[in-house]
């Protein structure tokens, strides 16, 4: 067999070792992964606490938004009824839309990735569990405030895609825009952080032996899904900052009369917005795909080809993003290829679809809850497929688009392909984290009361929406035929609001959380995350040798409980796991965790406090509150980058691992290029929207001068990278004590911001006023950028010169310094192109 | 970074057509030329998926289970991203 890193696979055939373990192998284990107890939960990192945390706080908005449908659904029962008035009305369906879009379908996802990925790749956690915290705390915080927001009158009112000119000062001058704007820009942070924190973990946290070839499927998909957040989210992140400044400064990124463009609001909220519905879709699928297989009893039908269309559909589902403006009078040429592309994104659902049809069909299923609620999602999702294929088709999405055909569409496909999974998972993988199962007998009336609900509520919608029934409007007249479908609609509400509320009764009355002690096993699943386990994951980490390794391995549960495998205790006394290599998972070296914090939940906390005072235009307290955050996390990532005495250990069997790695293949250097990522999408997402107002309003367009700024300022950068090359260089070589390599990175960190301030100074003295045009104000947005990058920069360099001065920059290379000097280098290189950009790119072509 | 490039080649081949066929249909809306621009660029990418096709079939009888299975799946990408090459181009060629 062939070794990807030089490790020799030969080695884990050691595994399961003999003999006796040591006696206190295991209290020792127990002791570095004790979680704390009373108020302390709040501080807890473990994935167990947080990832439960995380569902419930999901779950909870989810019966939030679900009761303001509910109040929606009397409002049209009849005509002309009077419960909700137009405003609130427009401001429950804003917030039933974000609730569930933003607030629920994706971060449900995220933290099921927290709860059951450790677990299902028999890692002890996921490699930053404090960032898992942050991204926890920021969302219930954000999500709580966001919520809160209805009470007082200030919720948004423009619809969840908040389209401008309608959500601009002009047409919403109160601050309930902004809610949405600065919220939801916020809350998206917090699921990049997720993201992040969940393709690491898949990508260097897996068993030992679990090859890509043998991954879980809901790993795969969370990997997918943790890779189309990064690439599709920075474009709402940009687009809800745009809206933002144009809303505080006057900068008309969307405003026609000044050479904006509204247009560049819907391209860039749908290159996200779109993509977001498979970003829903994929992990439900993952989830679907695994269950589908345990409760079939037999392992799943075309699993490379269900790899191949978690990855196609990734893909196909950035080409779709325009079908939502097949009305806005684009090029006819643009609209045939979305529409063949919003096509084709069928092809790889389908493949899906039928290996879970052909798994159900070569296999025992037996009758019980999550089978009937995955077969029930099959259905509804297929459902929802077919109409979408439907509105694919130009012509009739004309004659159908913002109607209640399309309310009906989106929620065939995201009830069907999302909600109904989710809660299949719900019953299938309580048993893993309470001592009791959830109520079988009851858990069938919940999957009738609501699977006959959505098809009563949603299927009759589609012939409303024919009938001409425009979305987003709060009542109609009465003779026009609509009374009788919305009238049945609203009965098939309040059968899913009977079966949630059944749910919720069972919830309370069987689930106890537990991470010792659980009901276990109980649907006969073959996956990893049904091992034995506590707060330190499994007992010990099992060399996986197949797709379902309880099934082919009988006596894996009980040999790793008896630590016979690898890391059966704590090797260093701290909490710890084995990072392993991507492709064939082969053990790389041994990370150093940290244990649990009040900083994420504190930097989480003045995090959310300086946007959510931002929006209230409290500015003095915001910025407190903003500089409080930065100690708070800059505290938090102290005890990262740990070195211990030893160099290397013995993780089982004989095998040594180091206990500190640098480099390109660590799992630090992974998340900053994955934050690079992000970082350079909001960069191209931007200069798409500086070619794009161009294209369209040349004639709003000025030739500036101050060309000759460009060579100053390319130089500055370029300097600056060659100082980050130089720290390392030195840092490498054992007599550079006098002269420390923190030195060059600092100079380094000055000359970016330096650079920076050059660019501005030159921008400044052409004269350019970004009130006056979009070009103006899309230069100022490039300039913002980079100088958020430079201020990004000077901290860290500080963080790294704090870290020096301590000793704690280890030679011959640091990772603190590798992810430095990766930021710094990605932020000079945008700086650089920042500048040719905004010059180069003509006034009057 | 080899074994991503393989899984993840036909499909990149496929992203990349959108994007410029996009970016063709945006910046000559009407053209004529923009047609013919949509049939080259479709050709060059029906060859480099042809390409990916050809080599992932070879790698795919010599290495490993694994690297068998990894050529198999980037083989299927390129598949599927020529099927979807050619119907995203039809429109240009068709209208």
């Amino acid at each position: 067999m062939k070794s990807e890193t030089g490790f020799d696979p030969a080695l884990l055939d050691r595994f399961p070792t003999k003999g006796p373990r040591p006696d206190d192998e295991l209290a020792r284990l127990e002791e570095a992964w004790r979680a704390p107890k009373g108020w302390g939960l709040l501080t807890a990192v473990n994935n167990n606490y947080i990832g439960t945390f995380y569902v419930g706080a999901a779950f909870l908005f989810f019966l939030l938004a679900g009761v303001l449908a509910l109040v929606m659904r009397v409002q049209l029962a009849l005509p002309l009824q009077g419960v909700l008035p137009q405003e609130t009305y427009n401001q429950f369906f804003t917030m039933h839309g974000t609730l569930m879009m933003f607030l629920f379908a994706v971060p449900m996802m995220e933290a099921l990735g927290v709860l059951l990925l450790p677990q299902m790749l028999a890692a002890r956690d996921l490699p930053f569990p404090r960032l898992s915290a942050y991204a926890f705390w920021a969302y219930f915080v954000g999500g709580t405030c966001f919520f809160l927001s209805l009470f007082f009158g200030l919720a948004p009112n423009g619809g969840w895609f908040m389209y401008p000119p309608l959500t601009g000062t002009t047409y919403s001058p109160g601050i309930n825009a902004d809610f949405w704007l600065l919220g939801i820009g916020f809350i998206e942070i917090s699921a990049i952080a997720g993201a992040i924190e969940i393709l690491v973990g898949v990508l260097k946290t897996r068993a030992p032996g679990m090859t890509l070839a043998r991954m879980p499927l809901f790993a795969w998909a969370m990997l997918v899904f943790a890779g189309m957040i990064l690439i599709a989210f920075p474009a709402v992140i940009l687009a809800t900052l745009l809206l933002e400044l144009e809303r505080a400064l006057n900068w008309p990124f969307f405003d026609a009369t000044r050479g904006g463009d509204p247009m560049l609001w819907q391209h860039l909220f749908w290159f996200f917005g779109h993509p977001e519905v498979y970003i829903i879709f994929l992990p439900a699928a993952g989830l679907t795909s695994m269950m589908v297989s345990a409760l079939a009893r037999t392992p799943l039908v075309g699993y490379q080809l269900v790899v191949l269309a978690l990855l196609a559909t990734a893909f196909i589902s950035f080409g779709v993003w325009a079908h939502h403006m097949f009305t806005t009078g684009m090029p006819t040429l643009s609209i045939g290829f979305f529409a063949a592309a919003s096509m084709a994104v069928s092809l790889p659902a389908g493949v899906q679809v039928f290996a879970w049809i052909a798994t159900l069909a070569v296999g025992k299923p037996r009758c019980n809850t999550p089978t009937l609620f995955v077969i029930g999602g099959l259905v509804t999702f297929v459902i929802g497929g077919l109409t979408g294929v439907m509105v694919a088709m130009v012509p009739f999405d004309w004659q159908v688009h913002d109607t209640h055909f399309i309310v009906a569409h989106l929620h065939y496909v995201l009830i069907g392909g999302a909600v109904f999974p989710v809660f299949a998972g719900l019953y299938y993988w309580t048993p893993m984290m309470s001592r009791r199962a959830l109520s079988e007998r009851l858990g069938k009336w919940v999957f009738w009361l609501m699977f006959a609900g959505m098809q009563v509520t949603f299927l009759p919608m589609h012939l409303t929406g024919m009938m001409g029934m425009p979305r987003r409007v709060y009542t109609y007249l009465p003779g026009m035929g609509l009374e009788p479908t919305n009238l049945v609609s609203t009965a098939g509400a309040f059968m899913i609001g009977a079966g949630v509320a059944l749910f919720v009764f069972d919830l309370a009355r069987n689930f106890r959380f537990a991470v010792e002690g659980t009901a276990g096993n109980v649907y006969g699943g073959g996956t990893l995350e049904w091992l034995p386990t506590g707060l330190y994951s499994t007992r010990s980490i099992p060399v996986v040798r197949s797709r379902e390794p309880l099934w082919d391995q009988p006596d894996l549960a009980r040999d790793v409980d008896e630590g016979r495998y690898l890391l059966p205790g704590t090797a260093t006394g701290l909490r710890e796991t084995i990072i392993t290599s991507p492709i064939r998972a082969e053990p790389q070296y041994l990370q150093i965790m940290p244990g649990p914090s009040a900083w994420p939940l504190l930097g989480a906390l003045f995090t959310a406090g300086f946007f959510l005072l931002l929006t209230v235009q409290a500015y003095t307290p915001a910025v407190i509150s903003g500089v409080l955050a930065v100690p708070s996390i800059m505290r938090w990532l102290w005890d990262t980058d740990r070195t211990v005495a030893e160099p290397e250990v013995d993780v089982g069997g004989g095998i040594r691992l180091r206990t500190y790695a640098t480099g390109s293949g660590t799992h630090g250097w992974w998340a900053m290029v994955m934050l690079l990522v992000v970082a350079a999408m909001v960069f191209l997402m931007t200069v798409f929207a500086f070619l794009f107002v161009r294209g369209v309003h040349p004639e709003y367009w000025s030739d500036y001068g101050g060309k000759g700024w460009a060579l100053p300022v390319v130089g500055l950068y370029a300097g600056a990278a060659g100082l980050v090359w130089l720290g390392r260089y030195l840092l490498r070589r054992e007599g550079s004590t006098h002269w420390s390599p923190a030195t060059q990175v600092l100079l380094a960190g000055a000359t970016i911001a330096l650079a920076w301030a050059v660019d501005f100074t030159g921008w400044r003295g052409t004269g350019f006023d970004p009130e006056l045009s979009a070009q103006g104000a899309l230069v100022m947005a490039f300039l913002a950028q980079q100088g958020l990058l430079a201020a990004v920069a000077l901290l860290m360099v500080l963080y790294l010169a704090a870290r020096t001065s301590r000793n704690l920059i280890v030679r011959p290379r640091s990772v603190t310094l590798d992810v430095v000097s990766l930021f710094l280098l990605y932020a000079a290189a945008q700086g650089a192109v920042t500048a040719l950009i905004t010059r180069l790119v003509p006034g009057g072509w | 970074m080899r074994a991503w490039a393989i899984v993840l080649g036909g499909l990149a081949v496929w992203a990349a057509h959108f994007f410029v066929l996009y970016g063709i249909a945006s910046a000559m809306p009407g053209r004529v030329g923009a047609r013919w621009l949509v049939l080259i660029v479709t050709l060059a990418a029906i060859a480099a998926d042809g390409l990916i096709l050809w080599r992932t079939i070879g790698a795919g009888r010599r290495a490993d289970a694994l690297e068998a299975w990894i050529a198999r799946l980037g083989g299927l990408g390129a598949a599927l991203s020529l099927v979807a090459v050619v119907w995203q181009a039809a429109p240009a060629v068709a209208m």
